[in-house]
């Protein structure tokens, strides 16, 4: 019975090993720069300095409106099979996705009415 | 229907008494307790010593758990009935002479109180019986704790209340295991004694039940190892309270013995005679001696106790039919004295301005009348022969002689030490050099009220104790028959 | 390949769910208008009308006996008697709450929706008759009781209790959902009567390792809801920290819900396992008993008292469900009806006077009413001595049924462990009986004269107010419940046979 798990498991080590590959092949292959300044380590190497320290803090806002999103993001995904096979699923299908996103709806009142997407 | 009129009237009478005026309230209280007194002595006279239970009520309470709300009335419990309406009745006219803070509370608990010890002695159903007998307690803890005397009531009544309980709920566990295991396969499950009695359980299933029951008794009586709350929850009471509580409740323990245990376990009650009857022995020698050792007037009497419930003890398992005979008149005795004899402590100790015997002394020198009664009722406790108290004493001796000749003989010393501490209590309360503090007055008409009717009784069954020992006959030999036949 | 049409939604049978997940969403839309009148009376109002409404729906269905939604939720008795408790549970919470600090800090709209999603939670979770919907179930009724712990937002000991009721909470869930996928392992069915069928096969899944460590961590799981010793830790806590409405729904309305699915998980699912897993759950009982009396004594807050004999209470009940009898499933459901009303009454008399007395939860803030608020003192005793088991009570008759069924059950010696147990529980019980009775009123504590509530501003503490009239009418109501039903016991009978009348499987 637990044989039925090892295609899982060869997977999983595939996957693991092709990461660790491509990691390690990029600092085999990769250019090697010359001479290292300290822009060298910095995300974007071109442009301005970056202003941002580690210890810098995102206003609470962005976390807010970020989560929201997230959220109705991942909701909307849950209607795409539905539009797609629409007619196979029949009626039901449809007061299904009608409730859902009525339900959504009332989520989005109740967040904007709360200010939630009032950027403060 | 009589009976569910007697039971039901005092708690009826308490709740109208606790919505009536402060000043009318107590009043109600104590006539609803002589109402129920007099529906008692009807009952007595109307009692026909032949015809088995009597005046039965027989209807289904829970029928999903087989509950039956059954009463009924035989020699049994006809005089323990009475001796109940009587205690109250006394308890709640003498309370009625003192006042109380909260009054109509107090007496709503006190009759809320006497409901269940009636319905106690009175149901035929064995759940019945210890809903009743759980319920008991709880008016007494109210009355002790927010009644009573000392700094320490809450914690004494407490250990008191969780004592008994332990015994209570041990017994409701038991009880249930009696219905169920005895009912055989496609019998309904049921509670009636009477059922009981006819199905019968294996031996070993008995003794377990039975040691359950057994503890839920003897501490309510209480008896030797398990008396452990009594001297702080006798300390405790208000003595009005005490004096039922003492003289009435400590009789269903008792009762239960002769009415559930003997008929329903006969073959486990013949199996632990002889560990029953070494704890009364040990009870009625504890008793004693503590009684005359210690101080504390309302001790000595609670002591005293300890010591007489081992002889009813004794005289239940000596399970032949002069041994219960003399326990059931024996217990009617015990009350009838004790509850006098607290309400005296009550009268010396406002002389004496404490409890303590060594406060008092010379308390008989202005008061005769006073005196006369307080003899009376000591001479009846120490059961000096004419009493009462002598004949159930001789009957449990007797009974006991018969079964279990050297354990007699070691009870019998005890009648001797019970002369020594009731005529200790007497002599130095009464006589002697008089208290420091002692005001020898002579007892005022009101308290003559209560105690004059009280040693009344107990001289008429000096003179008169066939009427309980006839009418009871008939019923304690077929109660305790399956026992008795065990043993033979 | 894929189904034509979805699978047939039973209407009728999903209204009383249906009507308290509607009334959530109301009264959250609702909470967001800005008249004040509108929050603090209109919002509670239409939380108890959808809860009348969810009520009476299932008042409505009582009869019914079907499988919904594809079997993914059983609308039967017991379903709808636990559901009918879970809501009268909600409705006195929200009478309990009417006037307290939580639902203000918290937002009104919020409080209450998020009172009625979790009671729609466990309204799922004892129709539930799957492994999924389980804990579908289960985590509906938990997050929004994570939040409601926490409600009180200026108080840290809500916080506090928030905090630990979520990480304790989480972790049961976990181990839930871990011990469902194993018995789904184990079996490859999720639905309760396929896995009792499974189990029925000779030589099943029983002995299969994976199973029973599944139905180890799904008892886990469930005994962290239950609180289930030695899983309870956290319920002292999260009870004192909770707002005390909050406190009394999860006292009697989460009690409700676990033990139901319980009954249904252990009594459906796994009922051809019973050899099995009683002596186990005997022994959790045991130990729950147990822990739970030895807790509560000592305790000096009213609401840890409360919490540690839940605990012991959750003990009792789970003697029932060890038996797998019908007969136990009936006391269990008798004995719950009655605790809920009992816990009710304490707790009710718990929140006047906290707000009486500024003392809190402590139980000198009880001292000395037995004088001077007798409408506050008889339900507090009732109450206690009710769990207490006393005659005269609806408590004496539960444990009366309790131990018979365990009796019944062959195991007798359980019910002398709940006698033992209540008899250590008069000691607690009694303690705030003499508080009340026995010991004078504290001179500190302001007496008021009753009168209109006075509103002090948001932030400032909780200080001396009257309790309202809501609050007495709570504690009066619960506390006739429990002196009715233990003299006349004969309608919570009915309901307590309809319900186990659901298990027709059982003997």
């Amino acid at each position: 019975m637990l044989r039925s798990y090892l295609p899982a498991l060869v997977f999983l080590a595939i996957g693991g090993i092709l990461a660790l590959v491509f990691t390690y092949a990029n600092t085999l292959l990769g250019p090697t720069p010359r001479k290292t300044v300290k822009a060298t380590y910095e995300p974007y190497e071109s442009g301005l300095p970056s202003e941002v320290k580690r210890t810098f803090r995102f206003g609470i806002s962005f976390y807010m409106i970020a989560m929201l999103f997230l959220l109705f993001d991942v909701e909307v995904i849950f209607l795409f099979p539905v539009a797609v096979k629409l007619r196979e699923f029949g009626t039901f299908a449809m007061y299904e996705a009608i409730t859902f996103i009525g339900l959504l709806a009332v989520a989005f009142v109740y967040v904007w009415r709360r200010g939630a997407l009032s950027w403060r | 229907m009589p009976l569910s009129i007697l039971i039901w009237l005092p708690a009826a009478v308490g709740l109208v008494a606790a919505l009536l005026p402060r000043a009318l309230g107590p009043r109600v209280a104590a006539l609803g307790t002589l109402g129920a007194l007099g529906i008692a002595i009807g009952l007595i006279a109307d009692y026909d010593p032949s015809s088995g239970l009597q005046h039965v009520t027989d209807e289904t309470w829970i029928a999903e758990l087989g509950i039956h709300y059954k009463l009924g009335l035989d020699g049994l419990n006809l005089f323990l009935v009475a001796l109940t309406t009587l205690g109250f009745a006394a308890a709640a006219v003498a309370a009625n002479f003192r006042t109380w803070e909260r009054s109509r509370l107090f007496y709503f608990h006190l009759l809320l109180g006497e409901t269940a010890v009636l319905g106690a002695f009175l149901a035929q159903d064995l759940a019945l019986f210890v809903a009743f007998f759980d319920l008991m307690l709880i008016p007494f803890y109210f009355l002790a704790g927010q009644w009573g005397d000392g700094e320490n009531r809450v914690a004494a009544v407490t250990k008191l209340v969780v004592y008994t309980f332990v015994g209570s709920l041990l017994m409701l566990a038991a009880a249930i295991a009696t219905g169920v295991m005895s009912a055989g396969d496609g019998q309904e499950i049921s509670f009636a004694l009477s059922d009981l009695r006819e199905r019968t359980l294996g031996e070993g299933t008995q003794q377990w039940l039975f040691l359950l029951f057994a503890v839920a008794f003897l501490v309510k009586m209480p008896a030797f190892p398990l008396h452990g709350w009594m001297p702080d929850g006798y300390r405790a009471m208000p003595l009005e309270v005490l004096a039922v509580f003492s003289g009435v409740l400590s009789k269903v323990g008792a009762y239960g013995f002769l009415r559930i245990v003997l008929p329903t376990f006969p073959d486990a009650s013949a199996h632990f005679q002889e560990l029953m009857l070494i704890l009364a022995v040990v009870s009625i020698l504890y008793g004693s001696a503590m009684a005359f050792t210690t101080t504390n007037a309302r001790l000595v009497v609670g002591y005293s106790s300890v010591a007489q419930l081992g002889f009813i003890t004794l005289g239940i398992f000596a399970l032949n039919d002069q041994g219960a005979q003399g326990a059931l008149l024996q217990m009617i005795n015990h009350g009838l004295v004790v509850v006098p004899l607290f309400l005296i402590i009550g009268l010396l100790a406002r002389r004496a301005g404490s409890e303590d015997l060594r406060d008092m002394g010379g308390i008989a020198f202005r008061a005769p009348v006073l005196a006369t009664l307080f003899l009376i009722v000591a001479l009846a406790t120490l059961a000096m022969p004419g009493s009462s108290n002598f004949i159930g004493e001789f009957l449990i001796l007797l009974g006991v002689f018969e079964s279990k000749m050297a354990i007699a003989f070691v009870a019998s010393i005890g009648i001797a030490l019970a002369a020594v501490y009731g005529l200790r209590l007497f002599i130095r309360a009464m006589h002697n050099r008089v208290g420091a503090s002692v005001e020898s007055r002579e007892i005022a008409l009101r308290d003559a009220v209560v105690l004059v009717p009280l040693v009344a009784v107990i001289l008429f069954f000096a003179v008169y104790p066939q009427l309980a020992l006839s009418r009871g006959e008939d019923s304690v030999v077929s109660t305790i028959a399956p026992a008795v036949e065990v043993t033979r | 390949m894929i189904a034509a049409t979805g699978p047939h939604i039973d209407v009728e049978a999903l209204s009383p769910l249906l009507a308290l997940t509607g009334g959530g969403l109301v009264v959250l839309l609702v909470g967001l208008l800005r008249p004040r009148v509108v929050r603090e009376v209109l919002v509670p109002l239409l939380a108890l009308a959808s809860l009348a409404a969810a009520l009476g729906l299932a008042i409505w269905q009582w009869d019914a006996d079907e499988e919904i939604i594809a079997g993914a939720l059983r609308v039967d008795t017991l379903a709808l008697a636990f559901t009918a408790f879970v809501i009268v549970a909600a409705a006195i919470t929200v009478l309990l709450s009417w006037r307290a600090v939580a639902p203000r800090e918290a937002a009104h709209g919020e409080y209450y929706a998020m009172l009625l999603v979790s009671a729609a939670g466990m309204s799922v979770l004892v129709q539930a008759q799957n492994l999924v919907s389980l804990f579908i179930g289960f985590e509906l009724l938990s997050v929004p009781l994570y939040v409601l712990c926490a409600s009180e937002m200026r108080r840290s000991s809500s916080l506090e209790a928030g905090l630990k009721y979520l990480i304790i909470g989480s972790v049961g869930s976990a181990t839930l959902l871990y011990g469902l996928a194993l018995i789904y392992g184990a079996t490859g069915r999720t639905d309760f009567a396929a896995i009792a069928d499974a189990l029925n096969s000779v030589g099943g899944p029983v002995s299969d390792p994976l199973f029973l460590t599944g139905l180890a961590l799904s008892v886990v799981g469930l005994a962290f809801k239950v609180s289930v010793a030695p899983f309870h830790q956290w319920t002292p806590d999260a009870y004192e920290g909770a707002p005390t409405p909050v406190t009394a729904f999860m006292a009697t309305a989460t009690k409700v819900a676990a033990l139901g699915v319980i009954i249904r998980f252990f009594d459906v699912a796994l009922i051809n396992a019973q050899p099995d897993w009683a002596p186990a759950l005997a022994a959790l009982a045991t130990i729950t008993i147990v822990v739970g009396n030895v807790g509560a004594i000592g305790q000096t807050s009213v609401k840890r008292l409360l919490a540690w004999s839940s605990v012991a209470q959750a003990g009792y009940m789970l003697a029932g469900i060890v038996v797998g009898t019908q007969h136990g499933i009936e006391a269990v459901a008798f004995y719950l009806a009655a605790y809920l009303v009992m816990n009710m009454a304490a707790f009710a008399v718990v929140v006047a006077r906290a707000r009486e007395t500024g003392l809190g939860d402590a139980i000198e803030a009880l001292e000395g009413i037995g004088q001077s608020k007798p409408l506050l003192a008889w339900p507090m005793t009732i109450a206690m001595l009710g769990l207490a088991g006393i005659p005269g009570t609806a408590g004496f008759i539960g444990k009366f049924f309790l131990i018979d069924g365990a009796v019944d059950g062959d195991y007798a010696w359980l019910g002398i462990v709940i006698v033992v147990g209540s008899a250590v529980s008069l000691v607690y019980y009694l303690k705030v009986v003499a508080a009340m009775w026995m010991r004078p009123a504290p001179r500190s504590v302001p007496v008021l004269a009753g009168g209109a509530v006075d509103d002090p501003p948001a932030d400032a503490p909780a200080g001396p107010r009257a309790a309202g009239g809501e609050v007495t009418l709570v504690a009066v109501g619960c506390a006739a419940g429990p002196v009715v039903f233990g003299v006349l016991p004969g309608p919570l009978f009915d309901i307590a046979r309809d319900a186990a009348a659901a298990m027709s499987h059982l003997f």
